[in-house]
């Protein structure tokens, strides 16, 4: 069976607490097989986006108004404006829904640029954040668990995606694609950088850029105009949700002092504790109070 | 690495922690995650009721359509529903809520059978922290019907109680093939992906900002569902960089129904 160690002895202390590492890469590979049939759908959004922001710029279809409306909707969208005591609490967004408001007119199209750039933003630090991680010995070196190496790795890579998901569909809208971090996030994450010196701020620190991502994807896909804008986010807020599912669970083992059970091997879930069942989906709808502002990541 | 003497201990100390911490995120979802959703309910609920004929794109229905009928025949009364409650054809955002509806009706009552198949040793030995996740998946579900019937009935209509009637009978029989955990796991991970790109879906179907937010809300949820169901089986937690279309299911489903 797939990720299963040839052997369980007897004495759990003895039992391997790593799947095998070809195993994994079965895994990882298969996974990605799957991952280029989903891919299909959010390439033929962008691509018609390519083709709509063309023919909407051809025809000057820019609504001051409109842009008006959209930039209040995705206020609405912001159920508050705090970050409920996380890592990124201490990243200010103070003035960043202001100067939303403040702003004369965005056509709807460049709204919706905003938020993608703010998107963009979010996946530069992410791919950045778990790079940094990955050259720390217990996360990408040889003392890690092979497991959160490889969710590591392959999450980077999913994030990687999904830069190249959100420019793409900026510059189908006409837009200027992002390349640079949120800046805003992107001093919370220095700031946590010299403390990561065990796995689990690593995992707290990624589970709050996940949550925030998830969250801020969550509340754009309301906020969006485009029809393909919206279908892209979309296919992308589960996915850093599932994200964050994973790493509340890895953190709840390595809170419980148990890294021996975060692993994919078969059977292994015959040793969780109950709760370990649960602490992967804390709420029944997901949340939006973490979602970064719009313009945040947004190019001037 | 800290290792401990035994995995009895390992538990007992894991089972402790574990449990204040799901609490406490219980308690976080309770004050975050809920009154979002429930404003969004708010926002459609009250512009449905001042607009009764049609704030939903024709949430006005169609006279005469005989129930949502689950065609599902599994020997459990929780896969039929109630065919006895004749509820109105809907059109537009609320066709898409009572679809959706049916689907979480239809993942409560199995996620209900598992449990109770379980209970009966059905199953073999069931692992705590899958008895644990059914539990609260189904919990969840039932929120998520709640949540579209809320809406279904402010718009003066009758909540939709039975199951999706085109995936029930494929799940009853399914069902039925299942054996142990990982039969029903591979149960549960099809109906939570057929879920999510339902969802997914519908976000783009809807026209309305409010039902827009609430797809949204649950989708990622569902697709957190099935993560954990991955792990559990030993896959790889977070298989695809886009999550698919794939499973969804299409608005027939209600309108045949």
């Amino acid at each position: 069976m797939r990720g299963r160690s040839t052997q369980t002895p007897a004495d759990p202390e003895e039992r391997p607490i790593d799947v095998d590492p070809h195993a994994m890469g079965d895994l990882i590979e298969e996974s990605q097989d799957i991952h280029h049939d989903a891919m299909a759908a959010t390439a033929v959004s962008l691509e018609e986006m390519v083709e709509t922001g063309q023919e909407a710029r051809a025809h000057g279809l820019i609504d001051p108004e409109e842009s008006r409306q959209v930039a209040a909707r995705r206020s609405t969208m912001m159920t508050g404006a705090a970050f409920g005591g996380g890592l990124l609490a201490a990243a200010g967004i103070a003035g960043a829904l202001e100067a939303l408001f403040a702003s004369p007119a965005f056509a709807a199209s460049a709204t919706d640029v905003q938020i993608l750039q703010t998107a963009s933003s979010i996946e530069v630090l992410a791919v950045a954040t778990y790079k940094t991680a990955l050259t720390l010995p217990f996360i990408g070196g040889s003392a890690a668990n092979p497991v959160v190496k490889a969710f590591a790795t392959t999450t980077m890579q999913q994030h990687m995606q999904h830069l190249a998901a959100f420019n793409a569909a900026i510059t189908g809208l006409g837009g200027k694609a992002q390349n640079n971090p949120d800046p805003a996030l992107q001093k919370v994450v220095a700031a946590a950088v010299p403390g990561l010196t065990s796995a689990g701020p690593v995992v707290a620190l990624a589970l709050e850029l996940e949550q925030g991502a998830a969250e801020t994807y969550v509340a754009d896909v309301a906020a969006l105009s485009d029809a393909n804008a919206k279908k892209v986010t979309a296919s992308i807020m589960g996915v850093e949700a599932q994200h964050a599912s994973v790493l509340l669970a890895v953190q709840a083992l390595l809170n419980a002092n148990a890294p021996q059970l975060i692993t994919l091997a078969a059977g292994n879930v015959a040793n969780l504790p109950a709760a370990a069942g649960s602490v992967g989906f804390p709420d029944a709808f997901y949340p939006t109070d973490q979602a970064r502002p719009a313009t945040e990541g947004a190019l001037s | 690495m800290r290792r401990r003497t035994s995995t009895t201990e390992v538990m007992a100390i894991s089972e402790h922690e574990l449990t204040v911490m799901t609490n406490d995120l219980e308690q976080i979802h309770h004050d975050v995650g809920m009154p979002a959703m429930e404003a969004a309910i708010d926002e459609w609920t009250e512009r449905t009721r001042s607009s009764r004929r049609g704030f939903l794109i024709g949430a006005g229905a169609v006279a005469g359509s005989a129930a949502l009928v689950a065609v599902g025949t599994g020997g459990s009364a929780a896969w039929a529903g109630t065919s006895s409650k004749k509820t109105g054809k809907l059109k537009g955002d609320l066709a898409v809520a009572a679809l959706a509806a049916s689907l979480e009706n239809l993942a409560v009552a199995a996620y209900g059978d598992v449990l109770k198949a379980a209970t009966a040793g059905k199953l073999g030995t069931v692992p705590p922290a899958v008895a644990t996740f059914a539990t609260t998946v189904k919990a969840q579900h039932a929120q998520h019907a709640q949540a579209w019937n809320s809406a279904i009935v402010a718009a003066g209509h009758k909540a939709i109680t039975t199951t999706d009637p085109v995936l029930t009978p494929i799940v009853v029989a399914d069902f039925k093939k299942v054996k142990n955990v990982v039969g029903a796991a591979k149960l549960a991970l099809v109906l939570e992906d057929d879920a999510a790109a339902t969802y997914q879906s519908a976000i783009s179907a809807v026209k309305a900002t409010s039902s827009v937010k609430v797809a949204a809300s649950i989708q990622p949820v569902e697709m957190q569902h099935a993560a954990i169901l991955n792990f559990v089986l030993g896959q790889y937690p977070v298989p695809n960089a886009f999550s698919p279309l794939k499973g969804a299911r299409p608005l027939t489903d209600y309108t045949k129904g």
